[in-house]
């Protein structure tokens, strides 16, 4: 018996041995990344393998904060996230209601083909919406991309939020009907507040969604005034990144730390919403 | 429920039809349409309708790269998939050792790659890991007194590099899918199972597998399709605009965007396009038949 425990535990810390070196894997980029943020530009470059910057400083993020037009990029992709999140939010809300609680003809070959343009890369029709963009010049204006965003996060958000709506039971909704009140009002006093997890959920999947997309925004933006964060930190690197490497990673990390924030706020959601939309067909 | 009106649905669901159909659908026929001309850079409005001549040279020719691309394509979704999910499989399995104590640590700490903007990752790896000079491999090479290696500049290592850097940001997608599947099962099997004496793999053949296997079938669906697609990996470390690597390695989707926005050639490139859509779409009709076949099977 005792032989046997002694074996457990050698198999534990072995085990815990391979977890540590797995989570390093994961994180070694990462770390990597924030040790030359902190430090300073070019010493970095050259030698040295220390995740521990000798002498830490600010000097990258000042520089990408005040000397980059970092605040510009960031106010669109404010207006970018909110101004998507706004318009396919108010689009899927209904139509996800609508998808989860009415019988009707249609219905079930609509949510298949939903599912199935889901599928279709946006990428292989995009140079057909660039020439319709820029024949009517909606080219480097925010409207257009913020169109083109909300028409695919759309399909994403009838489908997440059409999960939700099935578990809320139909007789809270007969209980209302009774009542008198009617379809628009019973949508908004008592549907709504009753799925308020689903759409917070699903608002902020689309907001990291848009946050985290560069090739849209690099090849429909061409103004450096018009770039998004991605645009313009793509535009960083993409200049000489011998140079700007320090700053590139200062930026990034700018640029991750919210997202990596809110993804571990609503990571438990995720993956449940994920599972149950994709289940049920 | 019955409701009397079959227009009140339509109504509640028009503004976000209309919106996909402008924006998803109309996009895809008007590929289709344009993959019938001629359009590239020299004939851009003056572009005339010359039939099926994309699709012959997309597909008869060997030499125009399209087949190359979509051998490169099944064997990049393959390996990434296999290596994925028998790889997440292990690492489930050992977060789900009932004595591991850190478990909670473990797993937040492996989600990270999963929570970072995948361009930011990709531009990171670029740079900071692959690059020939100031990447983190290539120092421990120097320190090592290996000569440097250029992981991106021939097809094979950078087939490599884009590999690890996929299975980098893909696992914890999975592994915290499995994860979960492996919770839902019931102990009550492996205890009866060790009682009839079967060892680590027989419990692993006969009760994880068969029990996860519809809940993470979904999961696996979407990654296939997410792996197939996936551009920003392949674009991003190798061939941004003006900053080639050297490696010709083309997936369906980077082979498309090339011919529309790197040689203007619209007219090849939405043929192409097409012809990818074909492939999905008939791909997505099939999985979607055997995962119903999955669940009326697991219902009987």
């Amino acid at each position: 018996m005792k032989k046997y425990r002694m074996k457990k535990t050698i198999g534990y810390i072995a085990l815990n041995i391979v977890f540590i070196l797995l989570c390093l894997a994961g994180l070694i980029p990462i770390l990597y990344a924030i040790s030359l943020a902190f430090s300073k530009s070019g010493s970095a470059l050259s030698s040295g393998l220390f995740l521990l910057p000798k002498n830490p400083t600010l000097e990258n993020f000042r520089k990408i904060l005040f000397e980059e037009p970092f605040f510009v990029w960031l106010k669109n992709s404010v207006i970018l996230s909110v101004g998507t999140m706004v318009i396919a939010m108010t689009v899927s809300v209904e139509a996800a209601y609508a998808f989860s609680r009415f019988r009707f003809r249609g219905r079930r070959s609509a949510l298949k083909m939903l599912l199935l343009l889901n599928a279709f890369p946006q990428i292989l029709s995009m140079f057909a919406i660039f020439r319709l963009y820029k024949i009517m010049h909606l080219l480097n204006l925010h409207l257009g991309l913020i169109l083109i965003y909300a028409g695919s996060m759309c399909i994403f958000g009838i489908w997440n939020m059409k999960g939700y709506f099935d578990t809320i039971p139909i007789e809270i909704e007969e209980a209302s009907k009774i009542d008198g009140a009617g379809n628009l009002k019973m949508l908004v006093k008592i549907i709504l507040p009753l799925a308020r997890p689903a759409i917070i959920v699903t608002s902020v999947m689309v907001i990291i969604f848009v946050w985290n997309e560069y090739l849209f925004a690099t090849t429909f933006m061409l103004q450096e005034n018009s770039y998004s964060l991605a645009g313009g930190l793509y535009q960083l690197q993409a200049d000489d990144y011998g140079r700007n490497w320090s700053i590139f990673s200062a930026a990034a990390i700018l640029v991750s730390v919210p997202v990596l924030i809110i993804f571990f706020c609503i990571q438990k959601y995720m993956v449940s919403g994920l599972t149950a939309g994709g289940v049920k067909g | 429920m019955k409701r009397k009106h079959s227009y009140i649905p339509w109504i509640y669901s028009f503004p976000a039809l209309l919106l996909i159909g402008i924006i998803i659908v109309f996009p895809i026929l008007y590929t289709g349409f344009i993959s019938l001309t001629n359009m590239n850079l020299f004939h851009w409005m003056n572009y005339k309708v010359i039939g099926l001549g994309n699709y012959v040279r997309a597909l008869s020719k060997i030499n125009s790269g399209f087949f190359a691309a979509l051998m490169t394509t099944i064997l990049w979704t393959a390996i990434n998939m296999v290596l994925q999910i028998v790889l997440a499989f292990f690492i489930a399995l050992g977060l789900n050792a009932p004595g591991l104590k850190l478990k909670r640590l473990y797993k937040t700490l492996l989600m990270f790659p999963w929570a970072m903007p995948a361009y930011v990752s990709i531009l990171l790896w670029r740079v900071g890991i692959y690059n020939t000079e100031f990447g983190l491999l290539n120092k421990i090479a120097v320190m090592l007194g290996q000569p440097k290696v250029n992981f991106l500049s021939e097809n094979i290592p950078a087939f490599l590099s884009c590999l690890v850097l996929n299975l980098w940001m893909a696992l914890p997608f999975m592994i915290m899918m499995i994860d979960g599947a492996l919770q839902s099962i019931d102990r009550s099997y492996y205890e009866s199972a060790v009682m009839d004496g079967a060892g680590f793999m027989k419990k692993n053949i006969y009760i994880t597998v068969p029990c996860i296997r519809p809940v993470i079938a979904p999961a696996v669906i979407l990654t296939t399709f997410t792996t197939f697609k996936q551009f920003d990996i392949i674009y991003l470390l190798t061939m941004q605009k003006g900053s080639y690597t050297g490696a010709t390695l083309q997936t369906v989707i980077t082979y498309a965007h090339q011919n529309a926005f790197v040689s203007n050639n619209y007219g090849l490139s939405s043929a192409v396009s097409i012809v990818i859509f074909g492939i999905i779409l008939l791909f997505s009709i099939f999985t979607n038949k055997s995962v119903k076949e999955e669940e009326a099977n697991e219902k009987v």
